[in-house]
């Protein structure tokens, strides 16, 4: 969308003059069409969202974040005027606060918190309606650098479109799907690696690039892969078994117990929350570590940034939080994703949460 | 079509645990056009003809030629009528009960008509009244206003009448009320006026009464919109403490909402032309965390159940104290404005009542705040009845004579307010 007369691109979904070469409007988060996007190099990807999730098999994509229309403390309407109708509480940002359910299987939220005064995480997620893909990526932007959520932003988007747009594999084992989605992941990681760099070009590179953490998980069939780079994490939660946790941090924290310390004694120390590997300009080390599970049993895969796990940890903690809550009947993905953010809130807030969720229900495929 | 425009004038910080909003919402009309140009309007001139009116006689002849100009101003295609007020409300114009349509005919049959007023009789205002609604009632108008003119209390009817009279009279026109001379009531003038959504004023002399007539019915015919409501929405658990027009006159409006849904009520304003008013909103909402950003008022002129213009009163909660005790200027000088109008009335019925002391007090305070917020007129007003000896300390004395209609210009036009004066 461009204004004839002046040239200036504007965002399609607010109408907020958008910075050339942007790929998200930076008002409301929304993507900017490719019409608005520079030229790409060689090291960038085509910043272009494919259009309806860029499959023909049926795979939706959420293209962005969808404004909440119900107001998140009362349930009542909000007005044009970002006012609910009943409590009159302001209904936050669509970058502030957004939901995404792209199928009945899959759902997540992403909400600033209480402490931060921006939201720096970043969600986008896929589903196919048949059950058999789901796609989950949380970029958690890096606070200390400025512009860090529009890089998490572009990030997760693009990390997402990459891998709803790459072919399934062409054997059904065990081996050859996690090895395909290793490989998708990585190269996915990349890509988003790519993005959060074109944000710091749009940006004039800035001495301090903005860059974020990135964790995305494909549950295909009985098959979950999942790539990390950074603190944010990916849960397996079996119905009636132990959870598991997918990844493992890469920090300070990380290295401190693999030195001998208890969690316990790590999560205490000042440098625990210091990440050692990021996507962004200033990265050393942007690729991703990836993990693989084959599920055996019904249950709900997690994926969400350090705003949720800074209140419940070790995995049976996250297994006790998330079981509260379905027995409080939050028992859909975008439900249950929804009441993990208010229980972080209610334990304070003090980072940006997001809490991505995918039903593994086998039977039902 | 006319354009309304609402600005908020308020301070949104609310330091922890406090609950009350308050805003001041300035609603402006322009493009109002003529009265009668949606929907038909319908004056009323009632003009009183008692026997007192004699006494002097200047004041009937004022009486009639007020009447006179007040007709010329009614343009042609408005209903309208003429009343004799004395034991019973009596039609001049048309001759029979009913009203007429103006054209040049009926302007010229009316003129003549009204020459012909004659005193004697009582006051009975409450019949009067009710004649003017019965006669509304006969015509279908959008808008309809009266002008009831009188020179003495209410006398020759039973106490009740007044109070039935207004009580089917309100929501059927507006009314704007004049004193002439010095033997009526402002209290009872007051009364009507407040119920029935108009002015009311003094017209000391008689030969004032023309000039008065010609603008107030000038006034009423560019009232261009018939109808027009405020709208106030507030949260669930709020209590609305009260809604207040503070200019150009103060006018309290809290009793006038009718609940329309279930956190919405509205309040007649009556009719429009071009022109500004400001409204005093006082919301108290239930608390929220610091941090929180409420809504606390949606505010909404509202005319043919449509919203013209919108303002949101809002309430965030923060331990920041430069923030949180902040007065709004425009709060703050209308809450004085109120004081003003309040403490000028009850220092004027103190001294009605003998107690000197008190009386002097309050006319003291009245004239500090009258000093301090810039309102020269109501400054001059009180100058006739004390003397200053210190405004900004509000030392005064009581004068030893005094003009009982300067008393009753002051606690008449006590209410009439300065407008806040707005950064250029």
């Amino acid at each position: 969308m461009t204004d004839a007369a002046t040239d200036i691109v504007r965002c399609p979904a607010c109408a907020e003059a958008v910075v050339p070469g942007d790929a998200f409007c930076e008002s409301c988060g929304a993507a900017v069409s490719a019409g608005a996007v520079a030229p790409t190099d060689d090291d960038t990807m085509p910043m272009e969202l494919p259009p309806n999730g860029g499959r023909a098999d049926g795979t939706t994509f959420s293209p962005a974040p969808g404004v909440a229309d119900e107001c998140l403390e009362c349930g009542g309407d909000v007005l044009d005027d970002g006012f609910c109708s009943q409590c009159g509480k302001r209904a936050p940002s669509p970058r502030d606060h957004f939901r995404e359910s792209p199928v009945d299987w899959v759902g997540g939220v992403c909400d600033r918190g209480i402490a931060h005064a921006r939201n720096e995480d970043a969600m986008a997620l896929a589903g196919m309606p048949d059950r058999s893909l789901a796609v989950l990526v949380v970029c958690d932007g890096v606070t200390s650098a400025p512009d860090s959520d529009r890089a998490s932003l572009a990030a997760a988007r693009e990390a997402c479109a990459a891998l709803v747009s790459t072919p399934l594999p062409t054997s059904q084992g065990v081996a050859a799907t996690l090895s395909h989605w290793s490989s998708a992941i990585s190269r996915a990681a990349a890509t988003a690696n790519a993005a959060t760099i074109g944000v710091a070009r749009s940006l004039g590179n800035p001495a301090e690039p903005p860059s974020c953490t990135f964790v995305a998980a494909v549950l295909h069939r009985d098959v979950v892969t999942v790539g990390w780079c950074g603190d944010s994490r990916a849960y397996w939660l079996p119905d009636g078994g132990p959870a598991v946790a997918l990844t493992l941090d890469h920090s300070l924290g990380t290295e401190l117990m693999q030195r001998g310390m208890s969690q316990a004694e790590a999560e205490a120390d000042s440098t625990f929350h210091t990440i050692t590997r990021w996507l962004g300009a200033d990265s050393v080390d942007p690729t991703a570590e990836t993990s693989s599970r084959e599920l055996d049993a019904p249950g709900w895969l997690l994926v969400c940034s350090d705003g949720l796990w800074n209140y419940a940890s070790p995995p049976a903690a996250v297994r006790a939080v998330v079981d509260d809550q379905l027995a409080a009947g939050h028992t859909t993905p975008v439900a249950l994703a929804a009441a993990l953010v208010r229980w972080a809130n209610e334990q304070g807030g003090h980072d940006n949460i997001t809490a991505a969720l995918a039903r593994h229900e086998p039977s039902l495929r | 079509m006319a354009e309304f425009t609402a600005e908020v004038f308020q301070n949104e910080y609310l330091a922890d645990g406090a609950t009350d909003a308050h805003a001041v919402v300035s609603v402006t009309c322009r493009g109002a056009g003529k009265a009668g140009e949606v929907g038909d309007a319908a004056e009323i001139i009632i003009v009183d003809t008692s026997g007192s009116m004699d006494m002097p006689p200047t004041k009937i002849a004022a009486a009639r030629r007020a009447a006179r100009v007040a007709v010329d101003e009614i343009v042609d295609g408005t209903w309208f009528a003429v009343i004799s007020g004395h034991s019973v409300a009596q039609m001049v114009y048309p001759p029979h009960p009913g009203m007429a349509k103006m054209t040049s005919v009926t302007r010229a049959d009316a003129q003549q008509a009204v020459e012909r007023l004659r005193s004697g009789g009582a006051t009975a205002i409450g019949a009067w009244i009710q004649a003017a609604t019965e006669l509304f009632a006969q015509v279908s108008a959008a808008q309809r206003h009266a002008i009831l003119l009188t020179d003495g209390k209410i006398e020759g009817e039973p106490e009740s009448a007044l109070p039935q009279a207004l009580e089917a009279a309100r929501g059927r026109f507006q009314c704007d009320c004049r004193g002439i001379g010095q033997d009526w009531v402002v209290e009872e003038l007051r009364e009507i006026a407040t119920a029935l959504m108009g002015t009311v004023d003094i017209v000391a002399k008689p030969e004032d009464l023309e000039a008065d007539f010609e603008s107030m019915m000038r006034e009423s015919m560019n009232r261009g919109v018939a109808d027009a409501r405020l709208r106030i929405w507030t949260p669930q658990g709020s209590e609305v403490l009260f809604v207040r027009q503070v200019a150009p006159t103060v006018e309290d409006l809290t009793a006038r909402g009718v609940q329309t849904a279930p956190l919405v009520r509205e309040f007649p304003t009556g009719a429009w032309s071009d022109e500004s008013r400001d409204y005093h909103v006082a919301v108290r909402v239930p608390v929220a965390g610091v941090g929180n950003e409420r809504l606390a008022a949606r505010v909404e002129l509202v005319v043919d159940d449509e919203v013209r213009a919108k303002s949101l009163v809002k309430a965030v909660w923060s331990t920041d104290t430069h923030l949180t005790t902040r007065i709004d200027p425009a709060v703050a000088h209308y809450t004085g404005q109120v004081k003003l109008a309040d403490t000028i009335q009850k220092g004027l019925a103190a001294k009605a009542a003998g107690d000197d002391r008190t009386a002097t007090v309050l006319l003291g305070e009245a004239a500090k705040i009258a000093h301090d917020s810039g309102n020269e007129n109501t400054t001059r007003l009180l100058e006739k009845v004390v003397d200053v000896v210190d405004a900004d300390t509000g030392t005064v004395r009581l004068k030893q004579h005094v003009e009982k209609t300067d008393e009753m210009a002051l606690d008449t036009r006590s209410t009439k307010t300065t407008r806040i004066r707005r950064e250029p």
